[in-house]
């Protein structure tokens, strides 16, 4: 469980977390969405404790962050951004090093640990690679293997997937859609794709500022402000289009191409079965049947248009 | 804190870390290579040129020179980490600063040792040398080596807070060296100024306590000067570190 009440942060005269709220069910894999330099970063630090807040508290596993942050940290695995490693080292000497750290016990115990989550992270290939000589891709995935080496319940990662390529940034989704149920992952990204792919919830933050909070198809909902059918039917064109408009609740209709209509109606009201009925009874085949929704996409840049 | 003060499982894996990060570079090598030189020709030297089997050049000097070398061996330790960023890897884990700075330091301090303790081989080489009639010193021989020792782990104390200043390595040589050369300075001027000044300058340098070690006088005070260094600048970087996360 992660709870934020009220964060704030201020740098000199910027405040770059503004009474930041939320909480986050175990188990749930919550993406964190801003434009660059939203505060994304910031309320993951104030979260591990690696910076204190200026006002508002934050709970982690029940724990007061600022009261006992080496408790919270035990419970925590953390991707920093940027994904900083050491170099030096060789890959299963760097996850050991981590194990260490951490204190995981004697070498049986440390060792079984690391074979797992060489094995979850798909690292097996690169065993014997120095950290500074691995791709990207293979980084990204030894700094979670890092991260989950004690085997946490929350995972705080911060932009995991940036500057990967396509194939890369799918096997780092894929990673994190595995972890989703067992723990509780805090995700943040400026890809809007990526929160779509793998987060139950999204979290918007803009200027330091929660903008949204909610399931992807929400919030989409959420913003608009009507809803619009695309229908394509078979049919006399005035007389369908008479028909559709005379349903309960329709607004406006309007049509385009022969057979193609556009049915307006209130957010909320969904008249896809009404039409589908309508076609029955009058016997005009439906070609093609779709309710416009926002992509997250448009709910983001709606939300964090600079004014 | 697990029990104790210090959580030891991650002081020990830093500070095995950090030794493992000096010899994977040539940077422990070549400090070895510039140190045994030199040392060894401070050695050397009086034994042809004045026929006497003496550390006395060396407790003389050796300080200076380790006021150049031991900022070369530290000042990577914290400001590397904090460049690449693996700092905040370390100080989000479940560990204190203390914890962080220990393993880092005791690191250092593992890998001056070994260094120091190299130059018993001096020392059984003149063993051998003097005839068995005239003898050696040994409280002299080893009070030299334990001054070495002690002056090597009070500069690496200091190097260490120089390399929690920012990011980088250059500014942290040249602040450890400073404040080295400054207590190395204090030592040898404290003759030139007037009765109580002089004393007092006179135990802040590092002459005094050193000489002391050399002539095989074990007193606290010149340990208790050592260590109080060595405290306080752990201490600084502590703090140091903690004023980081505004």
């Amino acid at each position: 469980m992660i709870l934020a009440k009220d964060l704030t942060k201020r740098f000199g005269g910027r405040t770059a977390v503004d009474r930041v709220s939320f909480e986050i069910p175990q188990g749930q894999v919550v993406g964190f969405l801003g434009p660059n330099g939203a505060g994304k970063t910031t309320t993951m630090r104030l979260l591990t404790a690696y910076l204190p807040a200026d006002e508002g508290r934050a709970e982690l596993a029940g724990i007061d962050v600022s009261e006992d942050p080496l408790a919270v940290r035990r419970r925590l695995g953390y991707l920093p951004e940027d994904n900083p490693l050491w170099e030096d080292l060789e890959l299963t000497e760097a996850l050991h090093f981590a194990g260490r750290l951490r204190g995981l016990g004697d070498g049986a115990q440390r060792a079984a640990r690391v074979k797992a989550v060489v094995k979850s992270c798909g690292l097996r290939r690169e065993v014997g690679s120095k950290v500074g000589e691995l791709s990207k891709g293979y980084r990204q995935r030894l700094g979670l293997a890092a991260a989950i080496i004690h085997d946490p319940d929350i995972l705080i990662l911060d932009e995991p997937t940036s500057g990967l390529d396509p194939n890369q940034v799918q096997e780092v989704r894929g990673l994190i859609r595995e972890l989703r149920s067992r723990k509780t992952v805090l995700v943040s990204t400026h890809i809007l794709p990526e929160a779509t792919a793998v987060c139950d919830r999204v979290i918007i933050i803009h200027r330091g500022r929660i903008a949204a909070d909610g399931r992807p198809a929400d919030l989409a909902g959420d913003l608009a402000d009507k809803n619009r059918l695309h229908l394509e039917l078979r049919g006399p064109r005035d007389e369908a289009r008479a028909a559709l408009a005379g349903l309960p609740g329709a607004g406006g209709v309007s049509d385009g191409a022969p057979g193609s209509f556009v049915v307006e109606s209130p957010a909320g009201v969904d008249l896809r079965e009404e039409v589908f009925r309508l076609a029955v009874r009058r016997d005009w085949p439906i070609l093609s049947l779709r309710q416009e929704r926002l992509s997250l996409e448009e709910v983001f840049r709606a939300l964090t248009r600079e004014s | 804190m697990s029990g104790s003060f210090f959580q030891t499982h991650a002081v020990r894996a830093l500070a095995g870390r950090t030794l493992r990060w000096y010899f994977d570079s040539p940077s422990a090598y070549v400090t070895l290579l510039v140190f045994y030189l030199i040392t060894g020709w401070l050695f050397a030297a009086p034994l042809f040129l004045v026929k006497a089997a003496s550390l006395r050049g060396l407790a003389d000097l050796a300080p200076l020179l380790l006021a150049f070398l031991v900022p070369a061996l530290t000042m990577g330790l914290l400001a590397d980490e904090l460049k690449s960023g693996t700092f905040e890897t370390l100080a989000t884990l479940p560990l204190e600063d203390w914890d962080i700075v220990l393993g880092k330091y005791l690191g250092f301090a593992a890998l001056h040792l070994v260094c120091v303790g190299g130059l018993l081989f001096y020392v059984a080489v003149l063993g051998l040398c003097v005839s068995p009639s005239v003898g050696l010193d040994w409280g002299e021989m080893l009070g030299t080596l334990l001054g070495l020792a002690s002056t090597g782990l009070a500069f690496g104390a200091v190097g260490i807070f120089a390399s929690s200043l920012g990011r980088s390595q250059v500014v942290s040589f040249v602040a450890a060296f400073l404040v080295c050369f400054v207590l190395f300075l204090l030592g040898k001027s404290a003759a030139l100024l007037p009765g109580g000044l002089g004393n007092l300058v006179g135990y802040l340098g590092l002459d005094s306590h050193v000489d002391n070690l050399a002539k095989g006088v074990l007193d606290s005070r010149d340990l208790v000067y050592f260590a109080s260094l060595v405290s306080a600048f752990l201490y600084l970087t502590v703090q140091r570190l903690r004023s980081r996360r505004f």
